[in-house]
């Protein structure tokens, strides 16, 4: 799976090019999702930073609910995470109505989703205190400190790979408002090195006591991470579950199936998997109720290689 | 009454039985005119190959003898092959010397088709054969070339191409000015360029052959292509993209690259449609962008036969929104200006992700194998296939020549 097209849609709102639609100007402000990003190609095109002061110049900031931001130069020539995540920090005050932040929404044409170098994302946090929703991609270089916030409902993170102690952070963080977290851990070729101890803190669940929705997926240990969900506390408060993207193979499926009850979940996703016909008639017939989503059937390739679905 | 159209003799220099030489038959039969006389590529191969020995081993005398064997064909114990012959009054057309293994052999000397490399030899050899199709239609009475074999000669050169492109204006990525003659110098030309992604293209190839989409920064390094580095260090092409993280194979295929020549070009991002990066192949005939189609993959080349798919052309133009396709469709057509002479080009154009900005990434002489695809609305061939549309170009200029 490769990410080809830039967000239609965030936080329930149509996004709008900033600079680049005349028409969007005349936008209300808080009727759309605005999105900024740095020239990708021509050097005589406004960096990140001057297309966001002309968003704040034309319409109404303290309107403005939901921001993404795309490109913001290439992290080969120093251009990291830190640029885009100090410049929405430093104009916090400017943003009272910012509820919603998508940090990179970068194609692979752009730059590969483990080539997208972030950083520190915890001001983010620190400075929107209301923050409804934080989407991040890339998993080079990022870094979260534990945090309190009681407004986040919705953070996800799509990474070709996320460092363990980002998911240790998110672990050993509280959020008390929390309904829909997911993490796509990657592989430890880029960097997604975490392992069943640095799962333990989410797991646990006891800094998510409003979690409806876990995603722990695209992960290379799958197998693990379903032999951890199959004993975790936290999922007897969840509605939906997706262990999808990773390298799923039948250990992995029989322990879920041996582990705690399933059945109250609405739907179960374990798409892009390496699961037999068996296994997956097994998995059907234990889970009756459940909307269970064995699509995307993967089958190991020369060398018995497998593959999550997102990496590089 | 409408009078039937009665057109001259046409020829086609192409490979007998190949589909572009069949649909430009039956494109001419539709218009209610007789088969093409058609002159395999293999034989106008042999023949320039022959002369060109003969000029070699021969020295100054041997282009006078060109002459003695263009009438004459082959004087005794010279053993060469016959010269190409076209009917009097004919108006010929070039076609692709592809899908001949025994025309590509003589093109880049024998081994597997699916090599890559030779290019310098193949455009070397394709240029002479081309001047002596040009030569062989000179001497034939009223006989003349549909299209020039000078400019097929720069389309088939991506850094003459490109640099054509680029003084006229017309948007193309920017290229490293080169030679780039190894993996090495590559990566210094792209440090002092400040580019970390580029397009490293053969400067003879065509279909994505040889094709290498590379990143690299520092000790990171991925190289996306169709080629297939064996064990022994040749290259093949394969039909499936396939990615090289390790330097030294990237190293190895770009070294084996360079000594055929490499045109480099800073990586356009290109937009998407459906999930999938897509450009556009643009037919324009007689000046005109009259057939299109979009190809999509999830590779960072499109080409069809490495899994590209045709993709959705309505929903491309409703993106680009009017004033957005008529510039695209102003940009192919300033690319096609760049080569008058010839009837019809295949424009690749791309779209910038997210600006849907165009920039032509190639100009294809032979870029007109769309079976079936009939004209864009407006765009003077509705209802026509390329080569419906070309040969009412034909007859046209046909018509023109024949009331002066």
């Amino acid at each position: 799976m490769t990410i080809h097209a830039h967000l239609d849609t965030f936080h329930g709102l149509p996004v709008r090019w900033v600079g680049l639609d005349p028409a969007t100007s005349s936008a209300a402000p808080d009727t759309v999702a605005w999105r900024v990003q740095a020239a990708d190609y021509d050097e005589e095109e406004p960096t990140l930073q001057q297309n966001f002061e002309e968003l704040l110049d034309r319409v109404d900031p303290t309107r403005i609910r939901a921001i993404v931001i795309g490109w913001w130069g290439p992290g080969w020539e120093g251009k990291r995470g830190d640029i885009p995540v100090g410049m929405l920090a430093g104009a916090a005050d400017r943003l009272p109505a910012l509820e919603a932040i998508f940090l990179g929404d970068i194609l692979a044409e752009e730059s590969e989703i483990s080539w997208i170098e972030q950083d520190d994302i915890t001001p983010l946090l620190d400075t929107y205190p209301r923050l409804r929703r934080l989407e991040v991609r890339g998993g080079t270089g990022l870094r979260l400190g534990p945090v309190t916030h009681s407004a986040l409902e919705v953070l996800r993170f799509e990474t070709g790979g996320l460092p363990a102690s980002v998911v240790r952070a998110v672990g050993e963080s509280s959020f008390p408002a929390l309904r829909h977290l997911e993490l796509w851990l990657g592989s430890e070729n880029y960097s997604g090195d975490s392992r069943p101890t640095d799962w333990t803190g989410i797991l646990d669940g006891s800094g998510l006591p409003a979690l409806r929705h876990l995603g722990l997926q695209d992960s290379e240990i799958q197998d693990e991470v379903c032999a951890a969900v199959a004993a975790a506390p936290v999922v007897a408060r969840l509605e939906s579950l997706d262990l999808s993207m990773g390298v799923l193979t039948d250990t992995g499926a029989e322990a879920l199936l041996s582990g705690q009850p399933l059945t109250h979940l609405t739907s179960l996703d374990l798409s892009h998997n390496y699961l037999s016909e068996p296994m997956a008639e097994r998995l059907r017939a234990a889970l009756p109720g459940v909307e269970l989503d064995l699509s995307d059937r993967q089958r190991a390739r020369g060398n018995d290689w497998r593959y999550v679905a997102v990496s590089e | 009454m409408t009078p039937v159209p009665v057109g001259p003799p046409v020829a086609v220099v192409g490979t007998p039985g190949d589909r572009r030489v069949t649909l430009f038959a039956a494109a001419l039969r539709r218009h209610g005119l007789p088969e093409p006389h058609v002159v395999a590529w293999r034989d106008v191969l042999a023949w320039s190959e022959a002369l060109a020995g003969r000029e070699v081993l021969g020295g100054h005398e041997a282009v006078a003898g060109r002459d003695v064997l263009a009438r004459s064909d082959a004087p005794d114990g010279w053993d060469v092959p016959p010269a190409p012959r076209f009917p009097e009054g004919a108006i010929v057309r070039v076609e692709s010397p592809g899908e001949d293994a025994a025309a590509d052999a003589l093109l880049r000397g024998p081994g597997d088709p699916s090599r890559v490399g030779g290019g310098a030899t193949w455009h070397a050899r394709f240029v002479r054969a081309l001047e002596s199709v040009r030569d062989a239609v000179a001497r034939t009475p009223g006989a003349r070339l549909a299209g020039d074999v000078g400019e097929i000669a720069v389309m088939f050169d991506k850094r003459l191409c490109h640099a054509r492109l680029a003084a006229a204006g017309v948007p193309v990525p920017p290229a490293l000015p080169g030679p780039v003659r190894g993996y090495t110098a590559l990566r210094a030309a792209m440090r002092e360029a400040g580019w970390a992604r580029v397009f490293v293209k053969p400067a003879h190839g065509s279909s994505a052959s040889g094709v290498v989409a590379l990143q690299a920064h520092g000790p990171r390094i991925k190289a996306t292509t169709s080629v297939e580095l064996e064990s022994a260090g040749r290259l093949h092409n394969s039909l499936r993209v396939r990615s090289y993280e390790h330097e030294t194979d990237v190293a190895a295929i770009v070294d084996a690259l360079a000594p055929d020549g490499l045109h480099v070009e800073r990586w356009f991002p290109k937009a998407s449609v459906g999930g999938r990066v897509f450009d556009l192949r643009v037919v324009v005939t007689g000046g005109r962008p009259t057939h299109a189609v979009v190809r999509t993959s999830h590779a960072p080349m499109t080409n069809l036969h490495l899994g590209g798919r045709r993709g959705d052309l309505a929903m491309v133009r409703a993106t680009l929104g009017e004033s957005g396709w008529a510039r695209a469709m102003d940009v192919c057509a300033a690319a096609a200006a760049c080569f008058p002479r010839s009837p019809a080009v295949g424009v690749d154009l791309m779209l910038e992700a997210g600006r849907w900005d165009p920039a032509v990434a190639e100009v294809n002489a032979f870029g007109d194998l769309l079976p079936g695809l009939t004209g864009l609305p407006g765009g003077g061939a509705e209802g026509l296939d390329t080569y419906e549309a070309q040969v009412e170009l034909l007859l046209g200029s046909a018509r023109t020549a024949g009331r002066r």
